[in-house]
This record gives structure tokens, C-alpha cells and sequence, in this order.
């Protein structure tokens, strides 16, 4: 009774991880899917929208969701910028994605750096008020993890609906399947590119400060301690697959809260790298696709 | 001993151990062209397993802390299975990795088992005494000698010179080889590669071994020259700073690879020490090494990515080349190429300088 | 032995060539319902052909035909589907690439691969098989017989420099070579590891015409002079009746017909499927 009691409680807590994972591997699957290279700055794009809203929050006193709305933009044109003054001139004269990779290696260590230069590595808060502890059935959560689940349904309804309905998503959906065929189709291609790298930061600065928040402190190297349960989540869900990705967001969430029922709980981001490594040596295409870039 | 010749010391012994880790590294990426962000781990588990044969058995209830083996053993052999304890490691990643997975996931599994390793080893006290580490390594050679501290200290870099020198001579032999050609096929072109009959995946997995055979060694020395060793020391962060250095220095080239090691991590880590202390967090001085290393990276990837001493040039010796009646024989037909047909393609990564790049004579089979 | 003599360019007609191969075939390579599909496309399509040992045949037709599938599958880069490939009376359907080239299975690409950071000559050297020294231990340790075939390798390599008349650049990064060079010096690549066939695909794509014509007299030569068997995927018509004996036609995926070209001229369905056009 009592492990049943605990696997449940870890549930839920699994489906609040899982929420936060889901807005950021959602981002990056994209920018993946269209750019054919692995973001390791990433990570770092969470905390820099982590520490934007922190100094909007601390401060200048705002609310923190006025510090999130200000670092996902924030974010997003720093996303942006990143590509256009660092990212396009490499792929511009066909830099293998093993370079790419090196280049975003530099960035990373840049970005991380800076904010940790600038704010130490003193664990940070946020000024909010996270409620008090509701229980929903088996269930334990603060009306804090509420909000942010519902934001997180709130981001992937949004995305459905961008992928789906509008002439954007399908013209970021056919890039991603093949950019050829999709220049051909007429498609401005680099107008895409700068979309998605926009709408990858602007994710990502949301899913950090949800991050930020669930966590309660934080260090700058929030951000980049994530980056592998993100990129976990992506490659279950296969490279490219937004709702691969969603899927994915929730099966390592919950199964990394989860395992924490039997083994010790610093081992719970081991869990997600465990996952993340067996992915790509088992199934690195994705457990839903039969197409593979491995 | 005056200050200012310890401290010379403290940097010699410093970049010869960061000599042999960029060497080692250097077999991996610039002979073979494996991206691997592993590497620290290696060096870790080098260091880790030579310290562990050569401490005493762990007495857990009177000093406070634990690890595994602690045999007393004597120093070369502790090095030697230091060295192959990192060997075996990466024989058992390469074996499961190198065949299934393009370079970039190569990496991040390889980012992805360093991280596992680092939280097991903080976390399982038992191993090797979890986040606090362990510590009073006994330093080679040290109670045979009987030497006072200071003259240790110069004793210890000329032990440290040895190695790197021995290892500097194995990796050039290795690059000279038809071995190391073979390497250096795979990493230009895997397909070609194939094609000439080459198993890439088995000339890969050795290139990965070997590397990481020279890096366990050099961890070995690296926990020596401090006599303690904890998790903190082997951040991934690290893995960059000893990649960037060979980037940096010149990557195929192991003269370019011991000029990195000394420019980067000594140049940078003594260099700043000397900053006056901006506002009064050291992290800012940690912070800024870093972002110059992020910066460095991306000026040698855009602007000189074969790094500041570029591969060497092979030139056929004088006494090898074809006699003068042969030579001129010319193949019947003369053609002389000269269309300009599809040049343009191959302008991007790596421009071969015949101008920079120093050249070095063939030798048909070993240095003569 | 090789390169010795200089390259000449003789020719017997190409009928009388023919002639010659089909009374006393020996087949070397023999494709037998080979498919390749990707997904729903069938990119090779039930194909079925042999080539003769000791001859120059050539592979044609229209673009999408499944020449180049074919030839990755045959190869080892890709692998098969269904189907068999025997060569050399070995079947080598789905095997390493590594392993067919050391069969004596070797191919040029394309679009040329060169080693671009590696010497014309080492380009050359890289391509022996069983090297004694690229084995790790007996690599490293300075053994006559390594240095001995290392010798005689670079020999080997330099004088087929001369012949291939890219002596001159012996000591070049094969990056810095044009686009002509470049041909040659795969072919010179191919020919260093003394192959039984030599599957070249498009070998006299966009080069000039007294470049083809060379190309063409060496690749005859190495043919006769050496006995190399000579595969070539080409879209040049004039070029694959001037020195291919046989040729076989493909088309979605298939093998139509399979001859000479003035037979193949007569072939309705090849002239449907591809002469037709052009």
C-alpha cells in the first residue's frame, strides 16, 4: 500500500517535470528538426530566461509572470540573434553538423559563463507565493505545479495549432521533413530557419522559469543540467517530432520521479542520461518513426 | 625555495601533464576525427585507479573515509593498469557507440556516460569516497628517494618530462605509420575509406582505446602532482578546456597539441591569476577563463580550424622518388590538366596552407 | 608489371571485343533479382544482369533508373532488399563495404571524393589492401617487412603517378587539385588496390572532351594491360559505345535489355524507354 501510495505520488510529481520537459524539448525538437544540428547552448537559453525573470522579479519588484512573459521574449531574440551572428555564417559555407556542434559548444560556454559571472553560483528564488498544498486524490500538488501544468497544456495546445492549422506550421513542418523539397515548394527556407529559432527561444525561456520555478533555487547551471534530460526527451520522441517529443517529455518526467521510489533521489537526473544514452544506442530514430538520421 | 621557482615548477610540471592529455586526446580527434566529450573521464578513471592501487587499504572508522582497492602497490604498475582501466572503458563505450551513431550523437552519449560516472562516483561513498574525494596520495617513488619536499618537486617534473616524451615519441611513430594513415583516411572520408577496404569501425575503436590509454596516464600524473582528487575536478567543463587547447594548438599535429596544452590551460590559468580581483568574487575570474575558451573555439573554428600549427605536410623523400629517366617517361599521353571544372565545392572546412603548414619528409617506415 | 610500360591507347573494334567475351564468358559479377525498396519506392526493381570478366561494360539509362541504387547496394553501402549478388562466385549481398572492396570489388563515387588534407601520393598509399602496418603493434614497431612493403607500395604509387601524368603533384593536397586532377587521381586511387572490378559511376561527368578521350584510353588500357574488369555507370551514349563492349540498359528499377549498343539501337524497348529521347 505504501509503494502504491509513493509510485502515484511520484506520478504526479513525474506529470509536473514531465510539463516542464514538454514546453522545452517541444522547442528544441523543432529547431532540430528544421536546422539538422544538435543545440548544445540550449540548455543555457533556459537560464538566461531563468535569471531575465529573476531580475525583472528581484529587482525591479514585478511579479514573476511578468518576468516570464519578459524572458520568453527576452530569450527569443536572443535565440534569434544567436543564429544570425554566430549559427547562419557556418551553415553557410556547409559547416558538417560535428562543427555546428563545437560552435554551439562555444556559445554555451559563453552564456553560461557570463550569467555566472555576472550572479555567482549562490542559489537564487524567485519572489512567489506558492500556495498551499492541495490534495487531489492521490495526488499532492501546490496550486504553483497546477499553473504550470496548465501552461504547459496551454504551450502544446498553442503548437498544435501552429503546426496544424496555420500556413507557418505546415511550412516549418515541410522544412523539417526535407529542405530541399521545401525551397523547391517555394518555402523561404531562411525565413523559417529565423521563425523557429524565435519560437525555440521563446519556448525556451518559458520552459526555464517553470523550471526555475518547480525547483524552487536555482544555480546557473540550471539550464545545462537539464539540457540532457531535454535532449532524453527528444530522442525518445524521435528528432524532429514535436508530439514524439510531448510523448517523450512524458515518459522521462514520470519515469525519473518515479524511479526515485527505489533508489536514492540523487540518482534521478542519472535516470534521465540512462534513458538518453540507451535511446540513442537502442533507437536513436525515435520509438515512433521509421525514419532515422542516427 | 624562492617562491618564483616553485612556481615555475608547479607550471612546468603542469604542462607537461596537460602535454600528454592533449597528445592523447589528439588520437581520437585529430588523427582519427572522433568527437568525444568523454575524454576527462578518462583521465579521471586513470587517475582514480592508479591513487586507489597505490593507497593504503581504506580504514573507513578512523580516518572517515572509504574506497575501493587500496593495495599499496608500487608506482609503474599502479600507472600501467591505471592506464588500462581508462582503455578498458572507453573499449566498452566504443564497442556499443562507434558503430550505430553519426559523430554529433557520438558525442552527447559521450557527454551522457562522463555525467553518469560522475554522479556514481560522487554519490557512491564506497567507491572512491564520493563528492569529498580522496586524498595524501602517495607520490611515486617518494619514501624510495627520501628526497625533501622541494627537490621532490624537481624530481617529479623530470619524471613527468619522461613520460611526455615517451609518449610523444609512441603517438608521432603511431601518426606515421600506415596505421595512422589508415586513421586519417577515416576521419577525411568514412565512405572512401570502406571503399579501400578499411574496417572503419574496428580502426575507430582502437583510436578511441588508445587515447584513452594516454589520457589515463595522464590522470594519473595530473592526481599525483596535487595529491588529491575529487569530483569537482573532472567537470565536463574540463573535457573543453583540454579540447580546446588541442583545437587551439593544432589539431593532427602533436607539436600543435603540446603548444596548446602550454597556451591554453597554463597560459590561460596562470595568466589570469594575476588580474586584479574584479569585485571581489573568484568566480568571476573562473567565469571569464571560460568564456574566453568559448570564445577561442569559435575564432580557431571560423577563422583557423586546423589550428595554429597546422598537419604536416607529407613530402616524398628526395632518395625515394622516381629516377629522372622513369620520372620524364610521363605517362605517354601528357595530358595536362587544366580545366577548372568543379573546383569551387571544396573551398569550405579546412584549407591545406602550403604556406603555413610546416612539412615533414617521408619516411618509408620509422624515424630514420 | 604495373606502370612499367606507359599507357597506351590500341583499339580493337568493339563488335570483335564482344565477339570475343561472349563465346568464352566468364562471369564475374552476376546481379540476380536484385530489389531495393525505400518505403513504398522500389528503386530497384527485380534487376538482373552479368558482367564478363575481362571486360569494359557499361551501365546506362535514364536518370531514377536505379543505377546508382544498384550500384551502393552492390557495392555494400546499402543493402539489399531482396536479391543476390555473386561475385566471383561468392555471394555478397549485404556485406561490409569494407569487406566486398577486399574482395576486389572496388568503386570511384559521383562526385569525386578525394582525401583532401592527405598528399596526392598518400591518397595513393592509403588504398593497398592488407597493409602490414596498419595494424596497431606491427605499425608501431620497425619491422623490415613493414618498411619493406612501405617501399614498395610508395613505388608502386609514384609510378602510377607518372602514368596518370599527376607526378608533378605528387606532394599537393589532393583539396588543392582541380576538377580533372581530381578524376584522375581516383581512378589512380581505385587502381592502387589491384582490383578484380572496378565499378566507376559517372566517370566523365562534366569534364572536357580531350580529358574524356584520355580517361577513356586509360581506362582501355587498364583493361587490357592489367585485367581489369570495368563497370561504368555512364550517361555519355557516345562515349559508352566507343569503349564498353556490352552495356546494360536499366529502367525504373529494371534491366530491359542487355548487349552491344548496335544491338541495343534495334531494342524497341530500349529505345522507348531511353535512346528515343536522345
Amino acid at each position: 500500500m505504501q509503494i502504491i501510495q509513493s509510485l502515484l505520488l511520484s506520478f504526479g510529481f513525474g506529470l509536473i517535470t514531465a510539463s516542464v520537459l514538454a514546453i522545452a524539448a517541444v522547442g528544441l525538437t523543432l529547431q532540430f528538426g528544421v536546422t539538422n544540428y544538435i543545440n548544445f547552448a540550449y540548455g543555457d537559453l533556459l537560464t538566461f530566461g531563468v535569471y531575465i525573470a529573476l531580475v525583472i522579479n528581484q529587482r525591479l519588484g514585478l511579479s514573476i509572470w511578468v518576468g516570464l512573459v519578459i524572458a520568453i521574449i527576452a530569450t527569443a531574440i536572443l535565440a534569434w540573434l544567436i543564429n544570425i551572428f554566430l549559427l547562419r555564417p557556418f551553415v553557410a559555407r556547409n559547416s558538417p553538423p560535428i562543427i555546428m556542434l563545437v560552435v554551439t559548444l562555444g556559445i554555451s560556454l559563453i552564456l553560461q559563463n557570463a550569467i555566472l559571472g555576472i550572479f555567482s553560483e549562490q542559489f537564487q528564488s524567485y519572489a512567489v507565493n506558492t500556495g498551499t498544498t492541495l490534495h487531489l486524490g492521490p495526488f499532492l500538488f501546490t496550486p504553483l505545479q497546477l499553473v504550470i501544468f496548465a501552461l504547459a497544456l496551454i504551450t502544446m495546445l498553442g503548437i498544435h495549432i501552429l503546426l496544424r492549422y496555420t500556413r507557418l506550421g505546415k511550412a516549418m513542418r515541410a522544412v523539417s521533413d526535407s529542405p530541399e523539397l521545401a525551397r523547391i515548394s517555394g518555402i523561404n527556407t531562411r525565413f523559417i530557419v529565423n521563425v523557429v529559432w524565435l519560437l525555440a527561444g521563446g519556448l525556451a525561456g518559458l520552459s526555464g522559469v517553470v523550471l526555475a520555478l518547480n525547483v524552487s533555487s536555482f544555480t546557473p547551471t540550471l539550464g545545462f543540467g537539464f539540457l540532457f534530460v531535454i535532449f532524453a526527451a527528444v530522442i525518445l520522441g524521435g528528432i524532429g517530432r514535436p508530439y514524439g517529443a510531448m510523448i517523450g517529455a512524458l515518459v522521462v518526467g514520470v519515469a525519473t520521479e518515479m524511479s526515485a521510489t527505489f533508489i536514492s533521489s540523487e540518482y534521478k537526473d542519472a535516470i534521465a542520461l540512462v534513458i538518453l544514452i540507451l535511446a540513442l544506442l537502442l533507437r536513436p530514430q525515435g520509438i515512433f518513426t521509421s525514419r532515422g538520421r542516427a | 625555495m624562492p617562491t618564483i621557482v616553485f612556481y615555475i615548477l608547479t607550471l612546468a610540471t603542469f604542462a607537461a601533464i596537460y602535454g600528454v592529455l592533449a597528445l592523447g586526446l589528439n588520437v581520437q580527434w585529430g588523427y582519427a576525427g572522433i568527437l568525444n566529450f568523454m575524454y576527462i573521464a578518462f583521465v579521471a578513471v586513470g587517475g582514480y585507479v592508479t591513487s586507489l592501487l597505490m593507497l593504503p587499504p581504506a580504514q573507513p572508522a578512523l580516518l572517515g573515509e572509504s574506497y575501493v582497492l587500496g593495495l599499496n602497490w608500487p608506482f609503474i604498475p599502479a600507472l600501467i593498469v591505471g592506464g588500462l582501466a581508462a582503455a578498458l572503458l572507453a573499449f566498452i563505450v566504443g564497442l556499443l557507440s562507434l558503430k550505430r551513431l553519426r559523430s554529433d550523437y557520438f558525442a552527447i552519449v559521450t557527454v551522457a556516460v562522463a555525467l553518469v560516472l560522475w554522479t556514481i562516483a560522487g554519490n557512491d561513498t564506497a567507491l572512491v569516497n564520493g563528492w569529498d574525494g580522496i586524498s595524501a596520495i602517495p607520490q611515486p617513488f617518494f619514501n624510495a628517494l627520501n628526497l625533501d619536499y622541494n627537490s621532490y618537486g624537481f624530481f617529479f617534473l623530470g619524471l613527468c618530462i619522461v613520460i611526455l616524451i615517451i609518449v610523444y615519441i609512441f603517438s608521432e611513430r603511431l601518426y606515421r605509420s600506415p596505421f595512422g594513415r589508415a586513421l586519417r583516411t577515416v576521419r577525411e572520408d568514412e565512405l572512401v575509406a570502406q571503399g579501400l577496404g578499411k574496417n572503419v569501425f574496428s580502426l575507430r575503436l582502437k583510436a578511441f582505446v588508445i587515447g584513452a590509454f594516454i589520457a589515463g596516464i595522464g590522470g594519473a600524473l595530473l592526481v599525483m602532482s596535487v595529491g588529491a582528487f575529487n569530483p569537482s575536478a573532472w567537470t565536463t567543463g574540463e573535457t573543453f578546456f583540454i579540447w580546446a587547447a588541442l583545437l587551439l594548438g593544432g589539431s593532427a599535429n602533436n607539436r600543435g597539441a603540446l603548444l596548446g596544452a602550454l597556451l591554453v590551460p597554463v597560459l590561460f590559468s596562470e595568466a589570469t591569476r594575476f588580474l586584479p580581483s574584479v569585485s571581489s568574487s573568484p568566480q568571476l575570474i573562473d567565469a571569464l577563463r571560460y568564456i574566453a575558451i568559448g570564445i577561442l573555439i569559435i575564432l580557431t573554428v571560423a577563422f583557423r580550424p586546423q589550428g595554429l600549427l597546422a598537419e604536416r605536410r607529407f613530402k616524398v623523400r628526395r632518395s625515394k622518388l622516381l629516377a629522372p629517366e622513369l620520372a620524364a617517361a610521363g605517362g605517354g599521353t601528357g595530358i595536362h590538366v587544366e580545366d577548372e571544372v568543379i573546383a569551387a565545392e571544396h573551398s569550405n572546412l579546412v584549407s591545406p596552407d602550403s604556406s603555413a603548414g610546416e612539412d615533414r619528409e617521408e619516411e618509408a617506415s620509422d624515424g630514420r | 608489371m604495373a606502370g612499367e610500360t606507359p599507357i597506351r591507347a590500341t583499339k580493337l573494334s568493339a563488335a570483335d571485343q564482344s565477339a570475343a567475351l561472349r563465346s568464352g564468358m566468364d562471369t564475374l559479377l552476376e546481379v540476380r533479382n536484385l530489389v531495393r525498396t525505400f518505403g513504398a519506392l522500389r528503386a530497384v526493381d527485380d534487376c538482373s544482369f552479368t558482367v564478363a570478366r575481362g571486360s569494359i561494360t557499361g551501365l546506362i539509362g535514364p536518370n531514377g533508373a536505379g543505377k546508382s541504387t544498384a550500384a551502393n547496394v552492390i557495392t555494400g553501402f546499402l543493402e539489399t532488399t531482396t536479391g543476390q549478388i555473386l561475385f566471383d562466385g561468392y555471394n555478397i549481398a549485404n556485406q561490409a563495404p569494407h569487406r566486398i572492396a577486399l574482395r576486389g570489388l572496388t568503386r570511384t563515387f559521383q562526385i569525386t571524393r578525394e582525401l583532401e588534407r592527405m598528399t596526392v601520393t598518400e591518397n595513393l598509399l592509403a588504398a593497398p589492401h592488407h597493409q602490414l602496418g596498419e595494424s596497431f603493434w606491427l605499425g608501431l614497431l620497425p619491422l623490415p617487412a613493414v618498411r619493406r612493403q612501405e617501399d614498395e607500395n610508395l613505388q608502386h604509387a609514384l609510378k602510377l603517378l607518372r602514368d596518370f601524368d599527376l607526378y608533378a603533384l605528387r606532394d599537393e593536397y589532393a583539396g588543392n587539385l582541380s576538377g580533372g586532377q581530381r578524376r584522375l587521381l581516383e581512378l589512380a586511387r581505385v587502381v592502387m588496390t589491384r582490383p578484380k572490378l572496378l565499378l566507376l559511376d559517372e566517370p566523365f561527368a562534366g569534364i572536357n572532351p580531350v580529358l574524356a578521350t584520355r580517361l577513356g584510353d586509360y581506362i582501355e588500357a587498364l583493361c587490357r594491360e592489367q585485367g581489369i574488369t570495368f563497370l561504368i555507370i555512364e550517361h555519355n551514349l557516345a562515349l559508352v559505345e566507343r569503349h564498353c563492349q556490352a552495356v546494360i540498359v536499366m529502367a525504373l528499377g529494371k534491366t530491359i535489355a542487355e548487349g552491344t549498343m548496335s544491338e541495343l539501337r534495334e531494342n524497341p524497348a530500349v529505345v522507348d524507354a531511353y535512346l528515343g529521347e536522345g
